[in-house]
């Protein structure tokens, strides 16, 4: 117990004290995982809405592969995006592996199936007539899939809260490809990783809290923005 | 204005519409009758065009739409399904959705809504959200919603369910005056035939997915009953009408005027109708020729006869008449 008071004692004295690490750490982080976020709901809330409102030849299948990849181990997409990001993979020219950038496209890889599964359900569970009233006033797809998604609003909202905590609190892509290296790609989560296995508990205790509050600022503003207006 | 030609249309192989031909004149009205099932709504859907029918044409002005040309003719033509729904936000918004989509904004949407809310009674309602109106309310605001468009072509599935008989009544009423400014074709699907007959100049009924010509007369709200092995009986006005139908409970009759025969006493026949009377009024039939004898026995039915017979039978007012039909030939939706 003790032990575990002395880590608390000295996060809490890190964090008080402005601890230059811990914030360049926690910037980084959100950075990342802000760009990611962004890139797969823009990516994956079209798709969703696709997959749930079109009939096509495979649809099924499509949908099967989405659902499937939301088990996706991170590791695995770390490894394979590792294989294609190194100097002899297709993409080595490109000198991503061990950037932030090589980060952000694991954490794409792994929320987008997060952010196509979840809003092809949000958008299935909206009344159907919504869709059809809008086409038979007139609406094109573009209109009509914004009418649709503003009655989703609330699932919608949870999809992206899901997209963000599924890139803020993954490890294994972003300890591959982005290498854990001291302020370039060193996030929150590589970062807590490091400090437990070199024995810094308290390091590791305030940079796991900065975490922790970070998830739940975007979850209050995310509720903040469900809550505005209703019926 | 719009039509359906040789449409064949399928749901997952299923085959749900199946007929030659289906016209909305330009200005015309047309009421689709037919019970739950019989195609009326995706009839409508075809006519709308939000969908292409599966084998088949839908022209537009005489020329078939493609489904390239089908996006800039769909803001030319409305629906309003049966059970509605509004979307989020306040009536008001929701009269405004069409416009936006038209690009008329401001002032002049304001100006359009104002007259449609004024004819519906809509006024009260403006700021309400969907979870505030009822189902009738609701019914109101989708017909507005969609009379704000001032579309060549308005398609109504059953658009007075929800209300009752005197909303039912301020619809139609608002409709009627709306076209008074404005004409514009009308297509109704309904149940509730007695609001639809008054200004249909068409009657089509819909069953199994197939289309057949209804004249307006000799129409009826009944309740079926058993009357015999192979016969169910019905109850209009002081007599009973056999029918040969697998139906039961409520249903509306049709009896084809085409098919009463009129003779001055009983016909010894298979007709298992054989109702007398006395002729109330002669008249020349408007459609397809021919002498309209409009009959009182023990309830007012036309019967459609040639000039000919009017004469042999010596018809006048006044005079001794029986009807007879088959059962067969009692048309049941």
């Amino acid at each position: 117990m003790e032990f575990l008071a002395e880590g608390f004692r000295r996060a809490w004295s890190l964090l008080i004290a402005g601890d230059s690490e811990i914030f360049g750490i926690a910037l980084l982080t959100l950075k990342v995982a802000v760009v990611a976020t962004t890139i797969a709901c823009a990516a994956g809330l079209p798709l969703g809405y696709f997959l749930a409102t079109r009939r096509f030849w495979g649809r099924r299948a499509a949908l099967t592969v989405v659902n499937t990849a939301l088990a996706f181990p991170t590791v695995v997409v770390g490894l394979l995006l590792y294989g294609v990001l190194s100097r002899r993979g297709p993409l080595g020219g490109i000198g991503w592996l061990y950037t932030w950038q090589a980060i952000v496209l694991g954490d794409v890889l792994l929320a987008l199936p997060v952010a196509a599964a979840l809003s092809a359900a949000a958008v299935q569970g909206v009344d159907p007539r919504i869709r059809r009233t809008a086409e038979t006033l007139g609406a094109g797809s573009w209109r009509t899939a914004w009418t649709v998604a503003r009655e989703a609003r609330f699932a919608l909202a949870a999809v992206i809260t899901a997209a963000f905590g599924q890139v803020v609190a993954e490890i294994g892509a972003a300890l591959i490809v982005g290498g854990n290296i001291r302020g370039q790609t060193r996030t929150l989560t590589t970062a807590v990783a490091l400090y437990t296995s070199q024995g810094d508990f308290g390091m590791a205790l305030a940079l796991g809290l900065v975490l922790l509050v970070l998830a739940l600022l975007v979850n209050i503003a995310l509720q903040a923005l469900q809550g505005r207006g209703s019926g | 204005m719009v039509e359906l030609r040789y449409v064949r249309h399928r749901y997952e192989g299923r085959v749900v519409l199946d007929f030659e031909q289906f016209g909305l004149p330009k200005n015309g009205t047309v009421a689709l009758v037919g019970h739950n099932g019989a195609g009326k709504s995706t009839l409508l859907r075809l006519l709308a065009l939000l969908e292409m029918p599966t084998e088949g044409h839908v022209l537009w002005n005489g020329t078939v739409v493609s489904n390239r040309a089908r996006g800039a003719l769909r803001s030319r033509v409305t629906l309003v399904e049966q059970r509605p729904v509004l979307f989020r936000g306040t009536v008001r918004e929701n009269l405004q959705y069409g416009l936006r989509v038209r690009d008329i904004r401001h002032a002049a949407a304001d100006g359009i809504i104002g007259d449609v809310v004024d004819k519906l009674g809509l006024a009260p309602l403006l700021t309400r959200r969907r979870n505030e109106l009822s189902d009738g309310e609701v019914q109101r605001v989708a017909v507005a919603r969609a009379l704000v468009l001032r579309t060549d072509v308005l398609l109504l599935d059953e658009p007075a369910s929800s209300a009752d008989r005197a909303a039912a009544g301020a619809l139609y009423r608002a409709l009627a005056a709306e076209r008074a400014e404005r004409p514009f074709a009308v297509c109704i699907a309904s149940h509730q035939l007695e609001d639809a007959y008054r200004w249909a100049d068409d009657i089509r009924a819909l069953a199994e997915g197939r289309l057949s010509p209804v004249t307006p007369e000799n129409l009826f709200r009944v309740e079926l009953a058993p009357a015999g092995t192979d016969t169910m009986s019905a109850r209009v006005g002081a007599i009973d009408i056999l029918v040969t139908t697998d139906r039961a409970g409520p249903a509306v009759l049709a009896v084809p005027p085409g098919d009463i025969f009129v003779s001055s006493a009983p016909l010894s026949s298979s007709a298992r109708n054989v109702l007398k009377g006395r002729v109330t009024r002669i008249a020349a039939h408007r459609p397809g020729g021919g002498v309209a004898v409009t009959a009182d026995v023990g309830v007012e039915l036309v019967a459609i006869v040639t000039a000919d017979a009017v004469r042999e039978l010596a018809l006048a007012p006044g005079v001794p008449v029986v009807f007879s039909f088959k059962a067969s030939a009692v048309r049941v939706f």
